[in-house]
């Protein structure tokens, strides 16, 4: 049983994250009092910020740390009390909440882990993924921290765009060019600096080569036994590609987490001792109650691909012009994504280096990863991210694979009910392996 | 006899898509769309019939829940609920734009599960810039060759005027009647505007126009009643349309006088400017100037100025807050609103509902107290 327990890694590499990622970890050991200091979305791309040398914190993450170090629920509910909806993204929450108690004492709240945020100059926010995004920086900047807010706005082509219409094409990389020059010259105004253009095309190339690891990490991840479950990529995989990309320590830290992955393949060495079940993850992880994977090893279950933060193939670009360069990834990317099926994808077309499968493509990894099933997590407070998972469910099915989608929340773990979660799961598992008795039968 | 006026409005808004049907009999093609992003302007320059695709608050959601999840905006869940069921068979397009979340995604969902020989997406960016703009100027272009291609001929600069020019009369018309509801009491009552705006989204403009000169001159007719005095309120929030509620708030002893809800006032105001560049208009009315919450426009709380002025313009006392379940772009706002409001020296009350109206009575006891505390 969980009950709220973090995750045992399994990888080596992945138990040496925060050692491997100083630059992330011992990012607070670096502050400088009063220097620039941007609250950032994930989707703003780390590599313009690397360009700026600027320090970041990422409110979203600090939500996940929250809701690990069991803070998260007070701070949220600090949020409802001033009015924010249990409704709405419980990373949004926790960051209210966490600002109106900084605001109340002065300092930051002896409760807050990791020493808190690093004070803000700054708010950088996306247009992109969900609608509490461009609201979010919105409400904090208006309401508790009145900095300087900005958006980038990338677009994304609806699922049954033409994209290989050159026009289309062409009137997706034209706002998305746009933004990112907005974003540029307000990071050069409010920072009294230039963007150093060398250290972007370095960081662009260093991200290529992040996105081509993680690329063949995932393909590793099909072998039996599966030598990486999705508890070590979130715990791992996550902070590097979501806030690291085009850092030099994560590339560094890529290659020996794929290296490992390779070794155990070589050596037929799998995450759990008795794979029965190789199961689909779609969702986000309940951050609070990462060991709830480590649970469902103990019963047979492993599983070796995620739909969520997922990094794609890879995509050459020419970094000559280093930002044309970001432009055509993110849209080459978005390509990529939508050829699969991009029906339920909330929007495909990113500068960050992650996005969702297409349909089509999860199906194809139900052959690829040998799967028995999926298990979905529907997120309450994450509509964007819940919304498409009875669609799968429904393709799913018509490859003859069974779905469980059971209801929590990312951030917040006052909803998490473990005895009727795990009794769904064990229930689960057990109606896999009767259908494959039954098929045994038969055959 | 044929009806008019106000009892047209009435059977119109019973008889919900009656006319759009009877159109699709005579031959002309009708195009659903939701959300005001992809001008209705442009469907009706190429001949198509544009209807406001509605939900129906007493219709049960059943199947959607094979398709989608529950958790997300019941007004669009409801909606392709209806589809699903059969409702809006008559539609031979769909128009949807990305107006928010739950649109967005329902657009895919519906696209595959009940797909329509003609669908489209209007992208709508999030932030107001020179470049977003030009974005949605490039997406109108694109809308409106696709709509060409359904129409089977292209639409004419004229035509495209002609268009503008009738909406743009409707919206002043609208006014028109918003106007005779300053005085107290009001000529007209809040459920009968929406009655008739309701009724207005399922005609074509030049039959909406009809109907609209109908209503002014029956309501300019009437004598003015003395009246009792009563609470004056604002009706603020979320998509209305169904008539119910409002005649709830108006049973307790209060008067729905203006309102800012997309249906309403807030789909209504001003014109599309119509010089020389009609898409250029659209930009300046549809996504620059549409006040819907899912754009962001700056954390200045002024950005709720209107509503405030609207509500002084129309001696509110107090404003109702109507939220639907799940609707991020509205609950982020409804805190900062609330306190602006409160800084203005109005009283608000929030009625969040699931798009059942299942709680009306627990909603008739606080609506009471709020108008009690009001007078």
């Amino acid at each position: 049983m969980t009950e709220l327990r973090r995750a045992t890694k399994s990888l080596d590499t992945v138990r040496r994250a925060r050692e491997m990622l100083g630059s992330y970890y011992k990012r607070a050991e670096r502050r400088r009092e009063g220097a620039p200091l941007a609250w950032c979305m994930a989707g703003v791309p780390s590599e313009v910020l690397q360009a700026f040398d600027l320090s970041c914190e990422w409110p979203e993450n600090f939500g996940t740390v929250c809701a690990a170090r069991g803070v998260a629920a007070e701070l949220c509910e600090r949020a409802e009390g001033e009015g924010y909806s249990q409704d709405l993204c419980s990373y949004v929450r926790n960051s209210i909440g966490y600002v109106s108690r900084l605001l109340e004492l002065g300092q930051v709240p002896p409760e807050a882990p990791r020493g808190g945020l690093g004070t803000a100059t700054m708010l950088l926010g996306s247009g992109a993924l969900c609608d509490p995004r461009i609201k979010w920086f919105q409400s904090l900047s208006s309401q508790y921290l009145p900095l300087p807010v900005f958006h980038i706005d990338p677009m994304s082509p609806p699922h049954d765009s033409h994209v290989d219409d050159p026009r289309i094409e062409a009137h997706y990389k034209e706002i998305l060019s746009e933004t990112l020059h907005e974003q540029v010259a307000f990071l050069e105004r409010t920072l009294g600096r230039p963007m150093d253009t060398e250290r972007l095309r370095a960081a662009l190339g260093n991200a290529q080569e992040t996105i081509a690891l993680l690329w063949e990490i995932q393909s590793l991840r099909r072998a039996v036994p599966c030598p990486m479950g999705s508890e070590d990529f979130f715990t791992g995989g996550v902070v590097p590609l979501l806030f690291m990309l085009g850092e030099r320590d994560a590339v560094e830290y890529f290659r020996c987490l794929r290296d490992e992955v390779r070794d155990r393949v070589a050596r037929g060495v799998g995450v759990i001792p008795d794979e029965r079940f190789r199961l689909l993850w779609m969702g986000i992880p309940p951050w609070y109650n990462l060991g709830f994977f480590n649970s469902l090893g103990e019963l047979g279950a492993v599983f070796p691909a995620e739909t969520s933060y997922y990094v794609g193939a890879p995509v050459e670009i020419d970094l000559s012009d280093p930002l044309e360069a970001l432009v055509d990834r993110t849209w080459k990317r978005a390509v990529w994504i939508t050829r699969w099926g991009a029906e339920v994808i909330p929007e495909n077309l990113s500068p960050s280096g992650f996005s969702q499968p297409g349909t089509r493509l999860i199906r194809q990894w139900v052959h690829d990863y040998r799967l028995d099933g999926a298990v979905m997590h529907r997120t309450r407070s994450c509509r964007a991210v819940s919304w498409g998972q009875i669609h799968i469910k429904n393709q799913l099915e018509e490859e003859g694979i069974p779905s469980l989608i059971f209801e929590s929340d990312m951030a917040d773990p006052r909803s998490w009910a473990d005895t009727i979660i795990m009794g769904q799961i064990q229930g689960f598992l057990e109606a896999i392996a009767a259908g494959r008795r039954e098929r045994a039968r038969a055959s | 006899m044929a009806l008019r006026g106000l009892a047209r409005a009435r059977a119109l808004y019973e008889g919900r898509d009656q006319r759009a049907r009877e159109l699709k009999a005579e031959g002309r093609k009708v195009v659903g769309y939701l959300c005001y992003f992809a001008p209705p302007e442009i469907l009706e320059a190429a001949g198509l019939v544009p209807y406001r695709i509605r939900g129906d608050v007493r219709h049960p959601v059943t199947r959607a829940d094979e398709y989608v999840e529950p958790y997300g905006c019941p007004f669009v869940r409801n909606t392709f609920d209806l589809a699903v069921t059969g409702r809006y068979d008559f539609l031979d397009g769909l128009v949807m734009s990305h107006a928010c979340d739950s649109v967005q995604r329902m657009y895919g969902i519906w696209t595959h599960y009940k797909p329509l020989a003609f669908s489209h997406m209007v992208n709508v960016p999030h932030t107001v810039t020179e470049a977003s703009e030009r974005f949605y100027r490039r997406e109108l272009g694109f809308f409106r060759e696709r709509v060409e291609q359904l129409a089977g001929r292209p639409i004419s600069d004229e035509a495209l005027h002609e268009s503008i020019a009738c909406y743009n009369r409707t919206r002043e018309l609208t006014r028109e009647l918003y106007a005779l509801r300053k005085s107290d009491p009001p000529r007209l009552s809040g459920a009968e505007m929406l009655e008739v705006l309701i009724a207005g989204t399922g005609l074509p403009a030049a039959e909406f126009e009809d109907l609209l000169r109908e209503v002014l001159a029956e309501v300019r007719a009437r004598a003015a009643a003395p009246g009792v005095k009563r609470a004056r309120l604002l009706f603020y929030g979320c998509i209305n349309d169904d008539v119910s509620l409002i005649r709830l708030v108006e049973e307790c002893s209060a008067r729905v006088v203006m309102d800012d809800t997309c249906i309403g006032a807030r789909g209504m105001a001003g014109t599309v400017p119509d010089g020389a560049d009609p898409m250029g208009g659209f930009v300046q009315y549809y996504f620059r100037g549409f006040q819907c919450p899912r754009t962001y426009r700056g954390t200045d709380l002024s950005r709720f100025d209107y509503v405030v002025e609207a509500a002084r313009e129309y001696g509110a006392q107090g404003v109702i807050l109507y939220i639907l379940s799940f609707c991020d772009p509205h609950k982020f706002d409804l805190v900062e609103v609330r306190r602006h409001l409160e800084q203005a020296g109005l009283a608000s009350l929030v009625l969040e509902d699931d798009y059942t109206l299942a709680n009306v009575e627990s909603m008739r006891t606080r609506i009471q107290a709020f108008v009690e505390m009001l007078s």
